[in-house]
């Protein structure tokens, strides 16, 4: 009896300072956690519910006599209904689906090359890296150049190179080319950033593991096959996402080499957002794109790591 | 020790003298673009101005042409507007109705507003007050410009003045003949290569609308639909398709000096009057300066430029219109943009400017402005109207269906339209 009754007694003494002790460290991991979660609620979480409130109204730009006035979901109905909008959608898709394999395709080759025991290796990284910390905006202006239609370089190298044969090509001035000559440009700035995550990955292979598969007889191929994509799969991941989401917010050169045309054949969600919000000064119909944007591309993200959790990448 | 701390003494308040020196400055600061020859130009009456001044100090605030409005909106929304704004004349009607410039008519010398040509007075003037807003030295017009043994090769009239322009059967036929001549590569340049932003397009372009007896909004009722989209307007936009496909018009990509670059590619230029200075630089009496073909009953001209107005901000709003006109006045700055073919826009500096008077080679584009420019719409909806025609007929150059493209124009500005309410007091109109 006594026994028992010391029992729930030793307990509450036990639990009393657990209890403490937890509050404690809840107090402690709140202070931690709090920088962090005010600059978030200030600079993400408000700015996203600000923006989705501002996607019902009619928020000019600047301020303006007219009243502001709450239009409900009207922005939406608009953009859906916007031919221009659906065209600039398929146009992200489209670059999308060209610039992921163009730009990984490529930061992964070259990041196979730089990892080979190579001379001045370094160097070389640093070279493919170059145009990745190259502003944008000079990289446009350069590659404007280059692109010159009838007697830019591009066109003379291709003339020359083919005897002739090809004719000059519009590379920006053609609906049918001025995306297209967007991803090699998009392609060759960025592909840098990608390489390094990619020579990281490599470089996070234990070399046991391709010393066992060359004891077990294991070719270059199949040691590539066996041990170094799967040892990559978390990076293939990673660069894919990475990769959409920035194909969507697809911008700059947009708005330096081709603002949209021809014939809005490069016209981009964010184009057309800046252009609702920043020349026709609509902010509320701007921000209405700008949700759509969002949850878009959250959900694209959202199937890309289902499906690669699915086939066990 | 003692003669360290005089000197000190004398040191820092000598630097107290400079600074109230300093403090009783008063700043104004004046918002613009420009190419880099106005550039400096502005930069040197600013030095002569607080020369005469030594209590003003003049800054600038350089904001490129191609997204001059964006940094204009960026300005408001941070309340750091300048005191004086340089602004494209057919957005005056917006920045009016919004509230940022005051009438200037009691501010700016009274001899410079007689000065004034009827045209610059429009420009500056908002439609609903009728009062003067802003001012410029200048205004503009584009006319044609021909390359004169091309035209004499097809045997081509040569019209003398604005009522014998060339009919939209003439200059379509000439068209043709230049395309199969010899050494042209494209029979015109019209300055696609400025791109689909920059205004040039609904400046240009609108007229040839204008012309063919349509327009970009109906301008009593202030509505789009069923004026930009209708027969008059498709039509005139697919004559122009119809030259872009035929190859006839040099393209976007190809640059903007076609005309007079060597070998002369393009045979004529449908170009703005500051095109005139570099093109008889480079092609002398080869050049020929023609009106702008009627499309169809009547001719039709664009007019307004950049021109100089103050903000409601301003804290020293009679320093402002003193520099103002100080600006319009200076012998230097006249010069500068007489050398560049300006286009004058007060009395004094059309006597000044031998090419616009009578019998002078821009002749023609001063006669065109008094008798068939065409302002664009004065609405505070421009920014709208422009961006929806802009796009409209960059869909259309590049193969799109001009019905489809000026229908959907039409409907994006009336929507911007009902989205405030009519603009009153616009809308009260009707």
């Amino acid at each position: 009896m006594v026994m028992q009754q010391s029992t729930p007694s030793s307990t509450t003494v036990r639990k009393t300072p657990a209890r403490r002790h937890d509050t404690g460290r809840l107090m402690q991991e709140a202070a931690m956690l709090a920088p962090a979660v005010i600059l978030l609620t200030l600079f993400l979480i408000v700015p996203f519910l600000l923006s989705f409130w501002t996607a019902m109204t009619n928020q000019p730009l600047v301020p303006r006599p007219t009243p502001v006035r709450f239009v409900w979901f009207n922005n939406f109905i608009r953009i859906f209904q916007d031919d221009l909008f659906w065209t600039a959608l398929w146009n992200v898709s489209r670059f999308t689906f060209w610039i992921i394999p163009v730009q990984c395709g490529l930061a992964f080759a070259t990041a196979l090359l730089l990892h080979q025991k190579l001379p001045f290796r370094n160097l070389l990284r640093g070279m493919f890296f170059l145009p990745a910390i190259t502003s944008m905006v000079v990289v446009c202006v350069i590659w404007g150049t280059l692109f010159q239609y009838p007697t830019g370089p591009f066109n003379q190298i291709l003339g020359f190179l083919s005897g002739g044969a090809i004719q000059p090509i519009d590379w920006l001035g053609d609906p049918e080319w001025a995306m297209f000559s967007l991803v090699l440009l998009s392609a060759w700035q960025a592909y840098g950033f990608q390489m390094i995550v990619y020579l990281a990955g490599l470089q996070g292979i234990p070399d046991e593991l391709y010393d066992a598969a060359k004891i077990d007889g294991a070719n270059a191929f199949r040691r590539f096959w066996h041990v170094t994509m799967p040892g990559l799969r978390p990076t293939h991941v990673f660069v894919l996402v990475i990769t959409t989401i920035q194909a969507f917010k697809l911008y700059t050169q947009v708005a330096i080499l081709t603002q949209g045309g021809p014939k809005s054949s490069t016209e981009t969600v964010v184009h057309y957002m800046v252009r609702a919000g920043f020349e026709e000064q609509k902010m509320g119909y701007a921000s209405a794109v700008s949700v759509i944007l969002f949850v878009i591309v959250l959900i694209i993200a959202l199937i890309q790591r289902q499906l690669l959790r699915r086939f066990d990448v | 020790m003692g003669k360290r701390l005089l000197q000190s003494l004398i040191l820092s308040s000598a630097l107290a003298a400079t600074w109230a020196v300093a403090a009783e400055k008063t700043a104004i600061q004046v918002m613009h673009q420009g190419d880099p020859g106005f550039v400096a130009a502005y930069g040197k009456v600013a030095e002569r101005f607080e020369a005469a001044n030594p209590d003003v100090d003049v800054q600038f605030i350089y904001a490129p042409h191609d997204a001059y409005n964006e940094k204009f909106s960026a300005a408001v929304m941070a309340k750091q507007l300048p005191d004086i704004m340089e602004l494209d004349a057919p957005f005056l009607a917006n920045y009016v109705w919004s509230g940022y410039l005051q009438p200037i008519k009691p501010l700016i010398d009274k001899d410079l507003l007689d000065d004034m040509t009827e045209s610059n007075i429009a420009q500056g003037t908002y439609p609903i007050d009728k009062d003067l807003y802003a001012i410029g030295l200048t205004d503009s017009s584009v006319v044609l410009y021909g390359n004169r043994k091309y035209l004499e090769a097809i045997g081509a009239r040569i019209p003398k003045s604005v009522d014998d322009a060339w009919t939209r059967e003439e200059f379509e036929t000439y068209l043709e003949k230049l395309s199969k001549l010899e050494g042209v590569k494209w029979p015109i340049d019209t300055f696609r290569g400025y791109g689909i932003k920059t205004e040039w397009i609904t400046y240009a372009y609108g007229p040839i609308l204008q012309s063919a007896g349509c327009d970009l909004i109906d301008r009593k009722a202030w509505k789009s639909e069923g004026t930009l989209d209708s027969d008059a307007c498709v039509d005139a936009l697919a004559m122009m398709q119809k030259w872009v496909k035929n190859g006839w018009v040099v393209p976007q990509s190809a640059g903007t000096n076609q005309f007079y670059a060597e070998g002369n590619p393009a045979a004529l230029a449908l170009g703005g009057h500051w095109v005139y200075a570099e093109a008889v630089a480079a092609m002398k009496d080869n050049l020929v300066v023609l009106p702008l073909p009627k499309f169809g009953t009547k001719g039709a001209s664009p007019n307004g430029t950049w021109i100089w107005a103050i903000t409601k901000t301003s804290k020293h709003p009679d320093i402002a219109a003193k520099f103002i006109s100080f600006l319009l006045k200076d012998k230097e700055y006249r010069a500068y943009v007489a050398s560049q073919s300006g286009y004058p826009g007060l009395k004094s500096f059309a006597a000044e400017s031998p090419l616009y008077a009578n019998g002078g080679p821009m002749a023609i584009a001063f006669e065109q402005a008094s008798k068939t420019a065409v302002a664009r719409p004065p609405h505070p909806a421009y920014p709208t109207i422009t961006s929806a025609f802009m796009q409209a007929v960059d869909e259309v150059f590049n193969g799109g269906d001009p019905k489809e493209a000026l229908t959907s124009a039409a409907k994006k500005i009336d929507e911007d339209i009902e989205d405030n309410d009519g603009y009153p007091p616009f809308g009260d109109q009707e």
